[in-house]
């Protein structure tokens, strides 16, 4: 197919333009979770987050509408291991350019997924890492505004004192 | 415990019911504020974010970012590698139950994307005819349950609000129930409340009529007692008048005339005796009249200035055997204010009485009683 010289700048452009625009999202290592409180950056491989994985449940997962096998951390002893205690505020990023700054963290129904049937998650399941209420009471499951506050595909969480 | 013959509303709390029927509208209101209001803030607080966003839009946009990336360059690793991660997100997004269960282009969507994924990952070539041909099927699947869910959205925000104006329609109708009746067991309660006084006043009035003489409206016997008894351990005087020839003055002028004569006599002692003192009727034509007296000289003076005045005001009375004007018999006793010394005195002051009847009447006589009689 023809393509005029101008059709080849404009699509480099386009091109060089769109690689600017994605360049974070790509640079960003998706095997890590990074931890930030103040100027000090810890960085957690997925790998040692998996291995580390003690709790193991199995639950109605809203998003799937079906019952699944989890397995993960206690996120609140996750969060005193390497805060020292459980920050008032946390503000997450996700690798879905999601960011949101939530709340009372400091409960043990809190979990960090890590393998769900027994799989590790990656992108395509919402992973590496994301966090579920082990125990959602009696919201329904059915309105999925019920569970906004689960955070999916984390990249980093800071901690906001 | 309801009495036989008292209607039972008589002994409800209009008081009480009524303050609970307004703290019953202050609990509504706090529940419609603290309770209602969040579930309509969990409905509408999400706009303008990414949580507000539907999934579906969310992975259309991330598979439309892909897919122009691949368009443009899918011979670049760096831009396949962006596309990737890109494609990766959408299936994310898209891979969620309801979807899955509910629209049947899911399943088929996903598994296009996942060959795409896996053709990028395997560094398979993806051409742009490959993609329009496989891709477009995933979009336009995306595209179908974005618009069916805002229809859903929209159908399931109208319901809301029905719903949210059938029960603010309801705590409105409720409000002002409550309000009326609150405002009902208020007015029963002054309807009792009023009831009550006026009882009381009712009471009160008959218990005074029960101390005083409907005809002149000096107090009675009753009232000399207890006002005795309200002086108590005070020295008191006492002096009883009796009208001489009553009778007869009743028969030859009749008893409106001698009701007249009675009610004048009163003003007469009254002007005689001056404030600080009781006057009462004891019955017929005899009347007592009760002061504070601490030696026998006043009662002395009280009895000559009593009986001087009634002899000045010059009454007629045809048929006085002795007379042509009304006279008097007046008996005199001092006495301490207590039950002995009340009953001492007053038959003293009787016998006085009697004494200047026997005398001829027209006069008057203190009883000389000594200090330990006095005290009983």
């Amino acid at each position: 197919m023809f393509q005029s010289g101008r059709d080849v700048y404009g699509r480099a452009l386009a091109v060089l333009l769109g690689v600017l625009l994605l360049a974070p999202a790509v640079q960003a290592n998706p095997d890590s979770l990074l931890l930030h409180d103040g100027e000090r950056e810890i960085e957690l491989s997925i790998e040692s987050l998996r291995e580390r994985a003690d709790v193991e449940f199995r639950f109605f997962e809203p998003y799937l509408s079906e019952e699944v096998s989890i397995r993960g951390l206690v996120f609140r002893d996750l969060l005193v291991e390497h805060f020292g205690r459980v920050p008032p505020q946390l503000h997450f990023e996700a690798w879905d350019d999601y960011d949101v700054t939530l709340s009372d963290w400091d409960d043990p129904n809190w979990i960090l997924v890590t393998h769900q049937d027994d799989e590790p998650i990656s992108l395509r399941q919402r992973g590496p890492v994301r966090l579920v209420e082990r125990d959602y009471g009696s919201r329904d499951p059915a309105n999925l505004r019920n569970f906004n506050d689960w955070v999916w595909m984390i990249r980093s969480i800071e901690a906001v004192w | 415990m309801v009495e036989p013959g008292q209607p039972w509303w008589r002994h409800v709390r209009w008081l009480w019911l009524s303050l609970m029927s307004f703290v019953a509208l202050m609990l509504l209101i706090a529940y419609q504020t603290r309770w209602v209001y969040p579930e309509i803030h969990a409905y509408f607080s999400q706009s303008g974010n990414l949580t507000g966003q539907q999934l579906a839009t969310r992975a259309r946009d991330y598979l439309q970012q892909g897919l122009d990336l691949l368009l443009q360059a899918p011979d670049d690793a760096d831009i396949r590698q962006q596309a990737h991660f890109q494609i990766k997100l959408a299936y994310s997004l898209f891979d969620i139950g309801l979807y899955r269960r509910e629209y049947d282009c899911t399943l088929p969507s996903l598994a296009v994307i996942d060959e795409l994924l896996v053709r990028l990952e395997g560094d398979e070539p993806v051409t742009a005819t490959h993609l329009r041909q496989n891709v477009l099927a995933p979009m336009r699947c995306l595209t179908r349950i974005e618009m069916h869910q805002l229809d859903r959205r929209s159908a399931v925000t109208a319901e809301f609000v029905d719903k949210t104006r059938r029960h603010q329609g309801q705590v409105l109708a409720g409000s002002l129930v409550i309000f009326v009746l609150g405002l009902g067991f208020w007015l029963m309660h002054e309807l009792q409340r009023r009831r009550a006084a006026r009882s009381a006043k009712e009471s009160l009035e008959w218990m005074s009529r029960a101390l005083r003489d409907p005809l002149t409206g000096v107090g009675n016997r009753s009232a000399l007692h207890d006002d005795v008894v309200a002086k108590h351990g005070r020295q008191m005087g006492l002096l009883l008048v009796d009208i001489d020839y009553f009778k007869q003055y009743n028969d030859s002028l009749g008893h409106p005339d001698g009701d007249r004569l009675l009610r004048r006599l009163v003003e007469l002692i009254q002007q005689a005796m001056g404030q600080g003192v009781q006057l009462y009727r004891l019955g017929g034509d005899e009347f007592a009249v009760l002061f504070e007296c601490q030696e026998d000289r006043s009662l002395d003076d009280s009895c000559r200035n009593l009986v001087e005045s009634l002899r000045a005001a010059a009454l007629p009375h045809p048929s006085h055997p002795h007379s042509t004007y009304v006279t008097f018999s007046v008996g005199a006793a001092r006495f301490k204010a207590d039950h002995a010394g009340y009953e001492r005195g007053y038959a003293a002051a009787d016998v006085a009485l009697y004494e200047v009847k026997e005398k001829g009447r027209d006069g008057w006589q203190v009883a000389a009683l000594d200090s330990r009689e006095m005290a009983g």
